[in-house]
């Protein structure tokens, strides 16, 4: 009797092994969005996005993945390029490293796409960009803002770097706040390297660094850190730490009196997506600095139209926001359009030069530039304070702000 | 359950079903699963890249790396009953330590890596296991989980903050592996390369476990005051397989460090360990070819779950294996093997025994 | 002096916050010797509770006092159906509960979109004394904690309900055979040790955002904390948690915080090797 029944599960258990490894060998459709009408003689364009869907870094990923969709229908709809219809394809990172290689394993191998642009950490960067560069022979667009020094060929990166971030930005903090700096942050590359730039600007600008402090991600309490920029009569916090533990240190330096007596705060990342994590009256006056603000679309034609043709596509969920490199991921694609339109092929050698110095005239924010030879991308850069919960714009860029990189 | 004791709690196991004579009599004669199941697995593994396609064997390549992963957890909890969940210590400690040379001194010869890596996990799991098992007082299977998992969090928290270590983006761009001249990129022939090492070990783990070593260790896992009752070292056997089986974590680490091209602190986190240890809850400890099912099953699963149901994987991954969990805690090889074959038989068989009783 | 009051201040509260989060670990693993790998998202829940009452505009205070209520709730539910088949195997268990805190936390991400949402303190603003400025609402989180521990001591050493659970903690065979139903009893108190956590995550929401991912912070710090204290009794999870959170808030004040962050645990875990038994040693659930 009971060899019976063991057989019979056995019998259905090796059965059902052999049917899920036939079905993962066939290979199950990813996320693919097929163009209208196609191109008989060459096939479609194939674009692959590789972004954080899931996970902590779902909210920025799912709006870049939008903008993606946004742009390609309205290539689409005007004709393609180079006559050829663009078929979008989108694979999740799940803000997983491990997860995240092999997907994009599945764009370049099986897919065979003609760009990646993607990643939103630049742990992601790394661990995705020899999959697509070396392994894949692929181009690579990187859309976020970040530390900088990412030289590798053939990765081009169109989000801002330390030197647009700061080289404005903290002579406006000294003019409107203090020179008597506090840098703390989170304890990783990105914070290290940006306020190893800050204090030579700031130091080269006349202003002091009080102290400098690194504090594991997931902390949560700071009541040192605040206790010492208050003895220390600290006039601008100079803000590198990042989710989690930035609201509750806003939260803290406000209970403790901080910006009540003066001081300012100051975050170069923070855009309309972080002003909900805390409450309006703990960052009143908070100064930020980025390529991209929503109130942007009151004063520039062009950012109003990409912002409301935005808003009407994509549910409010999933802001078109500076910090979710929604504005690197639109600047990305448009330079990526005028490069193969100049070179006249998807070859990518041809597409990398073009792509070198290309120029787009309209984008959110202004229009922007790659710095020829330096793969980074120049743009308008904006510093805006927030009042109430919104952000007001109280400095532009004179033009063009070159990234330094390379 | 006393967690300051010094008894162990193995997973419950159905022994006592196979000692009863007319039990005896219905297992008589029954053919032997493990073999068929393990000759079936090996081929089906062989000709895999002939009919796969290539990304599908890359990705094939580093379920293998992961399945040696899970065979030294196997070897720890379900032979020696030491619930590691620091795996990923040795796992991770031998990929950075790899990734160093190939970064520092430009080594990328299999014949240095590997054997590095191997070193690394040996010597990594030796110290802790000295600190955690060896004293006076026998230390709980609490303690040494806890132990172990802090000493992953202890060893990602501080990677995380080094910058010599690339902190949290890890060291990327590493190298390809050399064999000599020839350079092993990713695809067949690194993945026969990692099946001929997982078949090795695999070998090995099983010629040990059927020696004299073997059999002590599986008087360890079900009593062990019996077995220190015979005079035997219990915290030198527990020392010696642990070092052991981070000796091969250690292996499978630096494999994953040339396949993947790229380090990083997750490899030496919790999330890893308590990955690995889902593997082979899920294939079914205390047999090896069952954490070896359990990992291609859980990531074949992830795989094609990632693809057809995006927003809500996370959440079905979780369901399933709280349903495996809950229903099957011997694992799924529970519905293939019998209870004996699962315990391991030592000694002569019952046809032996049958014929030599009078 | 200054500074050394509002540090003692900073780290009483943040201790408080520990030990309510790990009183439920603590009693969840000496009754049935089981380790919730699910506390954290328990108290992940009490905070998504506490974010949904003030996000269809009720009082925040409401929500709080709801948060507790429905984790409870749930807690019996999961114990009755889920955590009741792992007292046998308590390693098991460990991971059951891993893939039960795996389903909860995706689904909150799912809920909340991967954001990190802020919800307002019931009583904000701070107490000022001279020159030093004390948070209200972390004072509240201490005040709140004293009372609950000395709720539940008191519900525990002076009622015959107490009576019955110290019964069954002590001797489950014996407690059975004079008639006490165990089984019931581990259901309310597996629900009472999650309450606890929702609670936590109710007070110190809006001290820190909420996010999905809330919860795996407070599982290694409980479970250090738990075997730093003691298993066994009421008074030894306090200890611990008391021990463990202030020593989390006091080191980052001496040397750089990366460094305390690991040098708690590796301290707590030699601390463990030489005194196995913890902090305070009780009678624990020796079968």
């Amino acid at each position: 009797m009971i060899n019976a029944s063991r057989q019979l599960s056995r019998r259905r258990f090796l059965g059902n092994f052999a049917f899920a490894s036939a079905a993962i060998a066939a290979g199950p459709g990813s996320w693919v969005i097929r163009p209208d009408w196609a191109n008989a003689a060459e096939g479609p364009i194939r674009l692959g996005i590789a972004t954080d869907l899931t996970g902590s870094l779902g909210f920025a990923g799912n709006t870049d993945a939008n903008v993606a969709r946004m742009l390609v229908k309205e290539v689409n709809d005007s004709g393609g390029l180079l006559g050829r219809p663009i078929e979008l394809l989108i694979e999740d990172t799940a803000s997983d490293e491990s997860v995240a290689v092999g997907n994009v394993r599945k764009l370049i191998q099986r897919d065979k796409v003609d760009l990646v642009l993607g990643g939103i950490s630049s742990s992601m960067r790394n661990a995705i960009k020899d999959v697509i560069i070396s392994r894949g022979k692929t181009l690579y667009i990187y859309p976020e803002g970040y530390e900088g020094k990412e030289c590798t060929p053939y990765l081009f990166c169109t989000g801002p770097v330390p030197a647009q971030n700061c080289d404005q930005f903290i002579p406006w903090l000294i003019k409107n706040g203090g020179k008597r700096f506090a840098l703390p942050g989170s304890n990783y590359v990105w914070p290290q390297t940006i306020n190893a730039y800050a204090r030579k600007v700031i130091e080269s600008s006349g202003g002091e660094v009080i102290f400098e402090e690194y504090y594991p991600l997931d902390q949560i309490d700071f009541s040192s850190t605040v206790s010492r920029i208050i003895s220390n009569k600290v006039d601008v916090v100079f803000n590198a730490i990042v989710p989690p533990g930035v609201s509750p240190f806003f939260k803290q330096l406000y209970q403790a009196g901080f910006s009540k007596n003066g001081g300012r705060l100051g975050c170069v990342y923070y855009d309309e997506n972080f002003l909900e994590m805390n409450q309006a009256h703990e960052i009143e006056g908070l100064a930020s600095s980025l390529d991209y603000y929503k109130v942007l679309a009151a004063e520039d034609p062009v950012s109003a139209r990409i912002q409301s043709a935005y808003d009407k596509q994509f549910p409010a969920k999933f802001r078109f926001s500076a910090g979710s490199a929604a504005t690197g991921t639109y600047r990305g694609l448009k330079l990526w359009e005028a490069a193969v339109k100049e070179a006249g092929t998807i070859d990518r050698d041809a597409v990398a030069a073009a792509l070198d110095h290309a120029k787009i005239a309209e984008g959110p924010g202004g229009p922007a530039e790659m710095a020829p030879g330096k793969r980074h991308c120049r743009m308008n850069m904006y510093i805006g304070v927030a009042k109430g919960g919104q952000y007001e714009i109280v400095a532009r860029s004179a033009g063009l702000v070159d990234p330094k990189e390379c | 359950m006393s967690s300051t004791g010094t008894g162990i709690q193995p997973p419950p196991r159905v022994i006592e079903a196979a000692r009863s004579p007319v039990m005896a009599s219905a297992f008589a004669g029954r053919k032997k699963v493990l073999p068929i199941l393990e000759l079936a697995l090996l081929i089906a593994a062989a000709i895999a890249p002939l009919v796969l396609r290539d990304y599908i064997t890359v990705y094939a390549t580093r379920v293998l790396i992961l399945c040696l992963f899970a065979l030294s957890f196997d070897l720890v909890w379900g032979y020696a009953g030491i619930l590691s969940l620091g795996q990923s210590l040795f796992f991770g400690m031998a990929g950075y330590g790899v990734a160093l040379l190939s970064r520092d001194f430009g080594l990328g010869s299999i014949f240095a890596v590997l054997p590095a890596g191997t070193l690394i996990g040996f010597v990594a799991a030796l110290l802790l296991a000295g600190f955690l098992l060896l004293g006076r007082h026998p230390s709980s299977v609490v303690f040494v989980s806890l132990g172990t998992m802090t000493g992953a969090y202890a060893a990602d928290r501080l990677a995380r903050g080094s910058h010599y270590l690339g902190g949290q983006n890890g060291i990327p761009s590493i190298q390809p592996m050399t064999i000599g001249s020839h350079e092993l990129s990713e695809g067949p022939s690194f993945y026969y390369l990692v099946l001929a090492i997982l078949v090795l070990i695999y070998l090995l783990s099983r010629f040990l476990l059927r020696s004299q070593f073997g059999l002590a260790l599986a008087g360890l896992r079900e009593n062990e005051q019996r077995i220190a009752f015979f005079g035997y070292k219990v915290q030198h056997l527990k020392a010696i397989i642990f070092a052991i089986s981070g000796a091969i974590a250690g292996t499978a680490g630096s494999l994953y460090a040339f396949h993947e091209g790229f380090v990083w602190t997750n490899m030496l986190g919790v999330v890893m360990s308590t990955q690995v240890v889902l593997y082979v809850l899920f294939g079914g400890s205390g047999t090896l070819i069952g954490a070896v099912i359990g990992t291609a099953i859980v990531e074949g699963l992830s795989f094609w779950l990632s693809d057809n149901y995006r927003d809500i994987w996370p959440i079905i991954l979780g369901v399933l294996l709280l349903l495996v969990i809950l229903f099957r805690p011997l694992g799924l090889i529970s519905l293939v093997l019998g209870e004996r074959e699962r315990v391991g038989s030592f000694g002569p068989s019952l046809k032996e025994k049958r014929n030599a009783a009078p | 002096m200054d500074t050394l009051l509002i540090a003692t201040f900073e780290i009483l509260s943040f201790g408080a916050i520990v030990v309510l989060v790990v009183l439920g670990l603590g009693i969840i693993a000496s009754m049935m010797g089981i380790f919730n790998f699910a506390q954290g998202e328990f108290v992940l829940l009490g905070a998504y509770v506490t974010y949904l009452v003030h996000s269809v505009g009720l009082p925040v205070p409401l929500g709080m006092l709801a948060a507790p209520i429905a984790v409870g709730a749930l807690g019996f539910v999961l114990e009755k159906l889920v955590v009741r088949r792992f007292y046998t195997a308590p390693v098991v268990a460990m991971l059951g509960t891993y893939a039960l805190g795996l389903i909860i936390r995706e689904a909150v991400r799912g809920l909340t979109g991967g954001l990190y949402l802020s919800v307002p303190e019931p009583i904000s603003g701070s107490i000022t004394i001279g020159s030093l400025h004390f948070a209200t609402w972390r004072g509240v989180i201490v005040i709140i904690t004293l009372l609950v521990m000395a709720a539940s001591h008191a519900l525990l050493a002076y009622t015959s309900f107490g009576l019955r659970v110290r019964a069954s903690l002590e001797n489950p065979s014996l407690a059975r055979a004079s008639g006490i139903s165990t089984g019931m009893i581990y259901s309310v108190t597996f629900a009472f040790g999650a309450a606890l956590a929702g609670l936590a995550g109710a007070l110190i929401v809006p001290v820190f955002s909420l996010f999905a991912d809330l919860g795996i912070r407070f599982l290694i710090q409980g479970f250090v904390a738990v075997m730093v204290g003691g298993l066994g009794s009421f008074a030894g999870p306090v200890a611990g948690a008391s021990v463990i959170g202030t020593f989390s808030a006091w080191l980052p004040w001496l040397m750089s915080p990366v460094i305390a962050d690991v040098l708690v645990f590796v301290l707590a875990i030699i601390f463990i090797k030489f005194r196995p038994q913890g902090l305070v040693s009780g009678r624990g659930v020796n079968r």
